[in-house]
């Protein structure tokens, strides 16, 4: 999860390093930390700093940390020779090292190698058979090959075993998502709300996939994460305050008729129409029309 | 869908169509095309598609984003005469050219509404031969709905073909691409992370 003022730091410091202004290290920092994937920028202004002799002998011990993060950033960027060269002096300099392998192994993937890539990641399993990245790696193969279930199978034998990776669960929800398995989708978010419960994009995922699931249940359940995210998220949340609109609309079509907890579960829905309006004034005063017919058509305008 | 059919797509709607997916070179991308059918007389009609609203480049299999853009795109359209005439979808990986699900249910939805329904899918490998000198041939496929109800790719056979409408749209793109014009770029997806940023993308090209 990126955050916020971060992010802005980061675009901040990009404008200001592409014209001329430095802070090139700065940048190239805050890229790692975020995991951002700038690989066209990095790779500009990570070369400029190792290309000059000076800038790269201030970097000390981190040269090497460069040397890989350029050399990621030029995978990405179809540079393969530039990737080669920095690979092959990081594994000058550690010699049989893992990390550097998984490298070698990246770019024979992002080369399209497949096969050379999975012997590679086999030798190396064989000495470190508990190696995330590289069981990951395998996964991620899978999917750039265009192999989804292969892809589904690889990470639901990985979280068995790995089942606090986070970051797995979340792939594994976006890729089901994306195979319009929503139920599936469901359960990997519910892991990652119980590990991870004060974490809003999880709870405002969890609703969207109810939300598109639908049914009555759902809508319901949906709309009490949509609520939970906006508690979470101090009420900035647009989605999930748009998505408290979408649902009590939804509820109200497929409940005609019966009366139970209309009240009580109106104040919600007008103070979120409320909280998008009030927004909407401030930000972006031209949306506000569409936005209040939207609201009116949902009958939510007071 | 027995008469003929022409599409033909303007360039304000051509070119952010294809900005849009190289802004996010690592995820799918999706839109929606705006338009009207024009009647040319006889049995012969043409979808113009005006314009087109990048929608989203993250989580394309989920619904709400895409009830709200549809709800307050038409909306705004609606004053100028255009409605929603078609789905645009460009595919994550680089070599992967079939409409994939999602796409055809989205398209599906639209088609209920506007059964000449146009579903546009961007072709990476003619995206990247293309070369100022030649080149009027649109960088995207187009799939219409047939009548045993599937999405079928339309070919050069004659009918329900697609052309750029401003024939030097190619030559302008690629001078877009060259400048980098696609960091501009604003989709529906932004819209909802910060509302400040509008999905119109008014400016975009003065």
């Amino acid at each position: 999860m990126v955050g916020a003022s971060e992010a802005a730091q980061m675009e901040r410091l990009e404008s200001q390093v592409d014209n001329g202004g430095g802070g090139a290290w700065e940048y190239l920092c805050l890229v790692r930390k975020l995991k951002a994937r700038r690989s066209d920028k990095v790779l500009k202004h990570g070369l400029s700093i190792l290309n000059d002799h000076r800038a790269r002998s201030k970097l000390g011990a981190e040269e090497w940390t460069l040397y890989e993060q350029v050399a990621f950033a030029a995978m990405d960027c179809q540079q393969y020779d530039v990737a080669n060269d920095c690979i092959a002096l990081l594994s000058k300099q550690f010699p049989r090292s893992i990390r550097i392998g998984r490298l070698e192994g990246m770019l024979l993937e992002s080369k399209g190698a497949w096969a050379e890539a999975e012997k590679v990641y086999a030798r190396l399993l064989d000495d470190s058979p508990l190696d995330q990245i590289i069981h990951k790696r395998k996964v991620a193969m899978a999917k750039a090959q265009g192999d989804l279930s292969a892809a589904v199978k690889l990470l639901n034998k990985y979280l068995e075993i790995f089942m606090a990776d986070h970051d797995a669960w979340r792939e594994l929800a976006e890729i089901y998502v994306s195979l319009q398995m929503y139920k599936q989708a469901a359960f990997c978010y519910e892991e990652l709300i119980l590990s991870q419960p004060t974490v809003p994009p999880n709870h405002l995922a969890y609703a969207e996939v109810l939300y598109t699931l639908g049914g009555l249940e759902n809508l319901q359940t949906a709309k009490n994460y949509y609520a939970s995210t906006i508690a979470l998220s101090g009420g900035k949340n647009t989605r999930a305050l748009y998505g408290i609109c979408l649902c009590s609309v939804a509820i109200r079509q497929l409940t005609k008729g019966r009366n139970k907890e209309e009240k009580e579960v109106s104040d919600l829905q007008t103070l979120a129409a409320e909280a998008l309006q009030r927004d909407y004034k401030q930000r972006a005063p031209n949306k506000l029309p569409f936005l209040l017919s939207m609201l009116k058509n949902m009958k939510l305008n007071s | 869908m027995g008469a003929e059919c022409c599409y033909e797509v303007s360039q304000i709607a051509y070119i952010k169509l294809v900005l849009h997916a190289l802004k996010h070179r690592s995820a799918a991308v999706n839109g929606l095309l705006l338009g009207r059918l024009r009647q040319d007389g006889g049995a012969t009609a043409t979808v113009e598609i005006a314009d087109t609203v990048p929608l989203s480049h993250s989580q394309i299999g989920l619904l709400p984003a895409l009830e709200l853009a549809l709800i307050q795109i038409e909306e705004h359209f609606e004053a100028q005469g255009l409605s929603v005439v078609g789905y645009y979808h460009a595919n994550e990986r680089h070599d992967d050219v079939e409409l994939g699900n999602a796409a055809k249910k989205i398209g599906d939805h639209i088609f209920r509404y506007f059964p000449r329904a146009a579903v546009l899918l961007l072709d990476n490998k003619k995206l990247e031969r293309l070369q100022p000198s030649k080149g009027m041939d649109p960088v995207v496929q187009l799939y219409t709905r047939d009548s045993s109800k599937s999405w079928r790719q339309t070919g050069s056979d004659g009918s329900n073909q697609l052309t750029l409408k401003e024939p030097a749209a190619n030559v302008v793109l690629l001078d877009y691409i060259s400048s980098e014009k696609w960091q501009e770029i604003v989709d529906f997806d932004d819209h909802l992370d910060d509302i400040s940023k509008d999905w119109l993308n008014p400016g975009l090209f003065n």
